[in-house]
């Protein structure tokens, strides 16, 4: 049975262990190719204009597949974390699919994983139900999961290197190591699909920088840095990105210079954490620079790389400044 | 202490009833103006959704005429709303207001900070006999305050004199702010009711009939949304909306629920398997309850990239299809315009008026 999983949104996190848990499985997996921009039209052309560019990129890749799988792979991930949830967006996602291509329920794989109330149960319960499309036998499922699950920690572990998940899923060549770092915010699957962030990582790679992204910083870390603020947010994601700008913060490393936080325009989510973390940055004594990119699909190269550019002169300018201060004040 | 809070439609006639009565100094901010949203536009984050910008507005000119307490709910998510309180607490602080923030957020993130809120919100203890006996009274104003609305917008299309209905509902509100026991509540809603069934109706041939669905701030507010309910009854539309306060408060408390909102989730269960935060599947829900109910059509009315309300949408449009149902979709921001909006409005009562006409010919041919 051919089983599509479009490349979008939480495709970037569990490709390795989705991917893995239904070939255990007896399914044949097909990914649809990298974002291009017949993927976005698509996706522009099905979904509401108010939804965010990543969703509409989503759908893109879902049409894509649609009429060449068997089966489309679009499980409601509502939480991956207890007490917490995914956006709206996410939670309705293979509704979305359904009504907007008119594809018949049992054509989509929509079994619910929630470990918001349940945690490690409600995981489980959600991969048991997807095993069933496959098999009535609840071990070779668990066992199926099982051997997923080994290989979501090795891409982890990847991930926590600094390979961009791309650059694991698709086999490509990392970027070449630079010493000076920026602190890369956002949504893995904005940060991931070098298509629609016009390439961030390798622009700022040229400008003699590697971006650290949430997905680089230890779990526990992150997580205690976030318990440190009043109410963290119910939205996973955008815990992650909180807590790994605190760690930065409050961890500085001489080679993290700045901040660059990439938001798509309509994310709900970000527009208040994004807020939080802006606020939070300027309350530190001495802080980094920080700056906000907005993407969505009708943002310019051109103007992105200015910005990119202007904000990094910015920061060396700076980081001389204030290091040619300490220096002369050390001396006097 | 003196405690402001924000504005919801008619919150503010049933909160004045009972703080004052709890011993509690309020200070209601005043009404929704142009230069509200102004000043929450100045100060939310730009990409926020509407209702934060102008509750945040509500606050500090609430702070302005002397509030040194805030009273804000919270939430578990996945709606941004929940988040509300504290980004608006902490634009507060960075603006240097010093201010008491109480949010009451759900018993989930403690039980201990969430009756410590309910508290100080009670002015003391929480569960008193006084407290009960006057809580029940606001919440039966609140009720009230919405079943006035409830029949403006049913009979404004149907009344001979608009105005007068305006005067009798606008007067009675007024009245509801002076209530301090059940019997001057009861007379009150006695004398209305007689009031509104005197009303002189006009004969009308196939009145127009259209739902509004939406998220709960920006559906029921009217000085936002700039009183959608209205243009449609001088239109000659018959109006009725699904969202209320009340229904929210009911479905939220942990022993109740409600009928109406239970009743549209399994409607929406075949579009929209699952809640998505706010108003979501509500909305998806009574619009097709509007639909089973022979209305003409729907307006969907919230705030500019609200998340559970874009799920709704991209939904709707499956809906719309399958039931034939026109549904007019308005996004409300501090960019939306008067004209533009009323244009939209009159072009889909056109709309729907056609459709009637045409449907009916239809019938009688057949």
């Amino acid at each position: 049975m051919k089983v599509g999983i479009p490349r979008g949104l939480l495709f970037y996190r569990f490709y390795a262990l989705w991917k893995t848990f239904l070939e255990e499985l007896g399914a044949e997996v097909v990914t649809s190719p990298p974002t291009n921009k017949n993927i976005i039209q698509q996706g522009l052309t099905y979904a509401v204009e108010e939804i965010c560019f990543p969703a509409k990129v989503f759908l893109g890749h879902a049409l894509y597949l649609k009429d060449r799988v068997d089966l489309l792979f679009i499980p409601r991930v509502v939480s991956f974390h207890r007490k917490e949830y995914n956006c709206p967006k996410i939670l309705a996602l293979p509704d979305l699919a359904r009504n907007l291509f008119s594809i018949p329920g049992e054509r989509i794989i929509d079994d619910e994983i929630n470990m918001r109330e349940e945690g490690m149960r409600g995981w489980q319960k959600g991969f048991l139900n997807i095993g069933k499309h496959f098999t009535t036998k609840e071990s070779k499922i668990m066992k199926a999961l099982q051997l997923a699950e080994k290989a979501y920690k090795e891409y982890q572990t990847n991930l926590k290197q600094g390979i961009l998940p791309e650059d694991l899923i698709d086999h490509k060549n990392p970027l070449p190591l630079r010493e000076r770092k920026i602190v890369l915010l956002g949504h893995t699957y904005l940060l991931s699909d070098s298509y629609i962030n016009m390439n961030i990582a390798k622009k700022v790679n040229d400008l003699n920088y590697s971006v650290i992204t949430p997905d680089m910083v230890e779990e526990e870390k992150k997580r205690y840095y976030l318990s440190t603020i009043p109410k963290p947010s119910f939205w996973t994601i955008s815990n992650e990105i909180i807590g790994s700008a605190l760690y930065h913060l409050k961890e500085r490393k001489a080679e993290v210079r700045g901040f660059i936080h990439l938001v798509s325009f309509e994310c709900g989510p970000d527009s208040l954490v994004g807020e939080l973390i802006e606020r939070l940055l300027k309350r530190e004594k001495e802080s980094l620079p920080y700056l906000r990119l907005e993407i969505d699909e009708h943002t310019g190269e051109a103007g992105l790389v200015t910005r990119l550019e202007a904000f990094v002169d910015m920061m060396e300018w700076r980081y001389k400044n204030i290091e040619s201060h300490v220096s002369s004040f050390a001396s006097s | 202490m003196k405690a402001t809070f924000p504005h919801l439609l008619h919150l503010d006639i049933a909160l004045g009833v009972l703080y004052p009565a709890l011993g509690v100094e309020i200070i209601t901010p005043p009404p929704i103006t142009q230069k509200t949203i102004e000043i929450g536009v100045k100060l939310a984050p730009q990409n926020a959704c509407f209702p934060l910008k102008v509750t945040l507005a509500n606050f500090i000119e609430g702070i302005e005429l002397g509030a040194d307490t805030i009273f804000m709910a919270g939430g578990v998510g996945p709606c941004r709303f929940g988040y509300y309180g504290q980004i608006q607490r902490i634009i507060l602080e960075d603006l240097g207001y010093n201010v008491n923030f109480v949010l009451l957020d759900h018993p989930r993130y403690g039980i201990r900070p969430f009756i410590r809120a309910l508290q100080a919100m009670a002015g003391g203890r929480v569960l008193s006999s006084r407290v009960i006996k006057v809580a029940s009274l606001a919440w039966k104003i609140l009720r009230f305050s919405e079943e006035l609305e409830t029949e403006r917008r049913a009979l404004r299309a149907q009344v001979k004199n608009r105005q007068q209905l305006d005067e009798i509902v606008e007067g009675a509100l007024e009245q509801l702010r002076q209530v301090n026991n059940g019997e001057s509540l009861q007379a009150i809603q006695e004398a209305t009711r007689k009031k509104l069934n005197s009303l002189e109706r006009k004969e009308i041939e196939d009145l127009i009939k259209v739902g509004i669905v939406g998220e709960i701030y920006i559906a029921q507010e009217t000085k936002i949304n700039f009183n959608v309910e209205k243009i449609l009854g001088d239109l000659g539309a018959y109006v009725h909306n699904s969202v209320s306060t009340v229904e929210y408060v009911l479905h939220t408390l942990p022993f109740t629920h409600s009928q109406e909102k239970l009743e549209a989730w399994k409607l929406a269960k075949p579009y929209l398997k699952r809640f998505v935060g706010g108003e979501g599947i509500d909305t998806v829900g009574s619009t097709i309850r509007y639909a089973q109910q022979g209305f003409d059509g729907v307006i969907h009315l919230y705030p500019f990239t609200c998340m559970p309300e874009v799920v709704a949408k991209s939904i709707l449009t499956t809906v719309s299809k399958d039931y034939d149902l026109p549904i007019l979709h308005l996004a409300i921001d501090e960019h939306s315009g008067e004209a533009g909006l009323v244009t939209r409005v009159e072009a889909f009562v056109d709309v729907l008026e056609r459709r009637k006409k045409l449907n009916k010919r239809k019938l009688e041919v057949s």
